[in-house]
Order: C-alpha cells, then structure tokens, then sequence
C-alpha cells in the first residue's frame, strides 16, 4: 500500500468512537487479565498525558476502581494540583495529595543540584533564586550535538545563562530525578496496598525520544498512551471532555523551580510541529515533500531527521529492561 | 601541533564507544556517532582542562569541533603557546 500524501492533517484520528472502544478494551484486559489485578493507580500531574490516561483508564474499568495520587513538593506549580483534583473530581476518581518534598529532602535531591548549580553560578541562593536546565543547539544546521546549559533567574527576573560543565550537568540532572523516581515508589506503594495495576502516562514522543527518567516516570504496568502523538492524546482529551484549561496549558516539565516548558527542555519544536516532523521521519517521507508542507527547507528537515535518528540512538539504553539472557550453563 | 593531536586521538578512541580502526584526523566525529551529547560535554571538559582553554558559547560552531583536525586548529587558536 503506497503512503498517504504528507500533509498537515495526517495525524488526524478519523474514528475516535472506535479507537478509544479498542484502547478502554485493551486497557481493561491488560488490567485484570494480563496483569490480573483489581483496579488501576495513577500518579496525576494536572497535565494533558496523565489526565487522558486517567479518563481512558475511568472510562475502561469504571472510577471507583481507580486511584490517583498527586505528588507536588516544593518546586511544583500550585497549578498542577488543582487542576488533577478538578479533573479527578469530574470523572469521579478519588484523589489523594502526597507531598513529596520530605522525601526529597531525605535524598539530598535539593542539596545536591543546588551544590552543583553553586559551582556553575556562585551568587545562587535556592532562597531567592529560582533554576531550570534545558537543551541549546549551537546553530541553525550545525551537526554537533545540543549541549545542556544552565538558567539561573535572578530576583529581578533578569537571567543568567551558562553552559553546564558534564560534571555539574549529570549531577543535577540525576538529583532531579529522585523527583520522578519517588513518585513511581509511591505509586507502587498504593499499587500493592490495593493489588492495583499502575498506568504508566509517557506518550509516544517520551517512549521514542527517551524523554522520561528510567524507573521513574518511565514505570508503570501499561502505558496506554504510548502510541499516540501528542496531538492525538489532545484530539482524545477533547473527545473524552478534558477540562479545557488542562487542554490550553502548555506542557511544562515541573520540575525545577524556575518555569519550563517542554519545548525549551528538550522538543524544540511545539508539539505539533514535532508530532508532523517525527511521523514523516518515521515513515520515511521524502525531506523535500515535507519541508514543503511545513514551510522549512529539504535541508532542515533532513537535519531534523538526523537528529530524531541520534536521539533515538542516545536514548536507547533508557527503554532497554534489564538484560536477563546470561545463560551459560 | 603532532603532539595535539596525538593527545586528541588517544582521548577519542579511549572515551567513544564506537569502533575506531577507521577513525582519521579529518573524521568527522559527530556525523560518524563517535561522540553523541554526553560524549561532546566530555569533550569540552577535557580540552579545557588538559589545554588551558575556554570554549565560549559562540565558539561551539561545526568548524571548531567537527574532527580531530578541527579541533587541533581550534586549540591553537585558542592557545597559541601550545602548539
């Protein structure tokens, strides 16, 4: 079968009625009879992933089956929690808050980023100063690689930017990290206090772009998103009737305590921009029809394709489960 | 300038992860997979510290880093007295 002419449109989900019928089916059986257990816990962000996968999983085993668990600490946007328990509340799952920041505290996840920030940019103060990391090419059409730097704002608003040394790169973003990888331990706490199944929430471009922490938001038992461009997961929260203020909220990655979209982090593109781009890669159509759809360059596109190619590459060792075939005797 | 470059041949083939029998000055070490982000971070760090030098932002362009010649040129610039 040839492939569709590339346009804009291409992601569009033309059934919806059918395709969230097979993904409450799927869901339902991989709940209790792959993974035969009663009900499903969720961790709720207040953003459009976990909330269309708390609707779908609501939809698919009935809400007095399920569990979400909110899990703000101290750089968490107020927002986010009002809006899981808003959501929650509409489609009938019992919420509750468990507040992370002691636990945090006990792993020296602040105090270690904020020794690593302090080596980059001495006049910081967690008091007064707020943080974030995010990913900077050099370069319209450069080959290297994007490097980490470091925004440091100011009590004025004014920012100081600096390109993070490997050293204090990887220790920030491993102190982070005990963020997400405490929340899945709590999770899975009230997971096998109820004998509930846990709903992973990555989409398709945190599963195929690695952008998920290994054993933390990357957990879970089913991911029911997982194959679904993010323009999709919004075309299915519209259709499942999302609250609106979740759908118009920029995607954020909530976790460091000066704001952050996800497009600054790590995409570079707006969603649905990226969705197009990473479907044409995928299915291999030709850069010159692409660019001409998306009003940039067959060269730029090409780039963009190379650049997809490295991610996946780079990020492979996140979705590899550990390897088990040590077999010699 | 032979010494730089021995120095840089033996941190790539020490720290990439790739097969390198093929690896040549003029290789170009980001096209070819030898370093990815991670490996390009290492990298900066090492040229500052064994060479004495500071790569500014503006200095991270493709001319400067993209092989082993490139980058041996970049250096004495940087640090003329080296090389």
């Amino acid at each position: 079968m040839s492939k569709p002419e590339f346009s804009r449109d291409i992601l569009k989900i033309q059934d919806m009625e059918t395709l969230v019928d097979q993904l409450t089916t799927r869901i339902r059986e991989d709940i209790t009879i792959r993974h035969k257990r009663y009900g499903a816990v969720i961790g709720l962000s207040g953003g459009i992933d976990s909330s269309v996968c708390m609707a779908l999983t609501a939809k698919a085993i009935g809400p007095d089956k399920m569990l979400g668990v909110m899990m703000p600490e101290k750089d968490s946007s107020p927002d986010s929690e009002e809006l899981a328990r808003e959501l929650a509340g509409k489609f009938g799952v019992k919420v509750i808050k468990e507040v992370i920041t002691g636990a945090l505290d006990g792993f020296g996840c602040y105090t270690r980023r904020d020794q690593a920030v302090k080596e980059v940019v001495q006049e910081y103060d967690p008091a007064t100063h707020k943080m974030k990391i995010g990913i900077k090419h050099e370069g319209k059409g450069s080959k290297l690689p994007p490097l980490f730097h470091l925004t440091v704002v100011n009590p004025d608003g004014s920012e100081i930017v600096k390109r993070l040394p490997s050293l204090q790169m990887r220790t920030i973003i491993a102190a982070s990290n005990f963020k997400q990888r405490s929340r899945m331990s709590l999770v899975y706490y009230h997971a096998e206090q109820l004998h509930y199944a846990v709903i992973g929430t990555p989409n398709k471009h945190e599963v195929d772009q690695g952008f998920f922490v290994k054993f933390g938001d990357g957990g879970g038992d089913l991911f029911p998103i997982g194959r679904l461009y993010k323009t999709q997961v919004y075309q299915i929260a519209e259709y499942l009737g999302v609250s609106q203020e979740i759908i118009d909220r920029t995607p954020t990655t909530d976790t460091y305590s000066a704001e952050q979209t996800q497009e600054e982090f790590f995409y570079e593109f707006p969603h649905d921009v990226m969705d197009l781009l990473w479907y044409a890669y995928e299915n291999g159509y030709d850069p010159a029809e692409v660019g001409q759809v998306m009003g940039m360059t067959a060269d730029e596109i090409e780039r963009n394709y190379r650049n997809f190619e490295r991610r996946s590459e780079t990020t492979e060792y996140l979705r590899t489960p550990p390897i088990n075939d040590y077999i010699f005797i | 300038m032979d010494t730089v470059k021995n120095e840089l041949f033996a941190y790539v083939k020490e720290n990439t992860f790739k097969e390198t029998d093929t690896l040549q000055s003029d290789t170009k070490i980001f096209v070819e997979g030898i370093f990815d982000s991670m490996g390009f971070a290492l990298l900066l760090d090492f040229l500052e510290t064994k060479f004495q030098i500071q790569a500014e932002d503006s200095d991270l362009v493709e001319e400067n880093f993209e092989s082993i010649d490139a980058i041996a040129e970049f250096i004495q610039k940087k640090n003329p007295a080296l090389v």
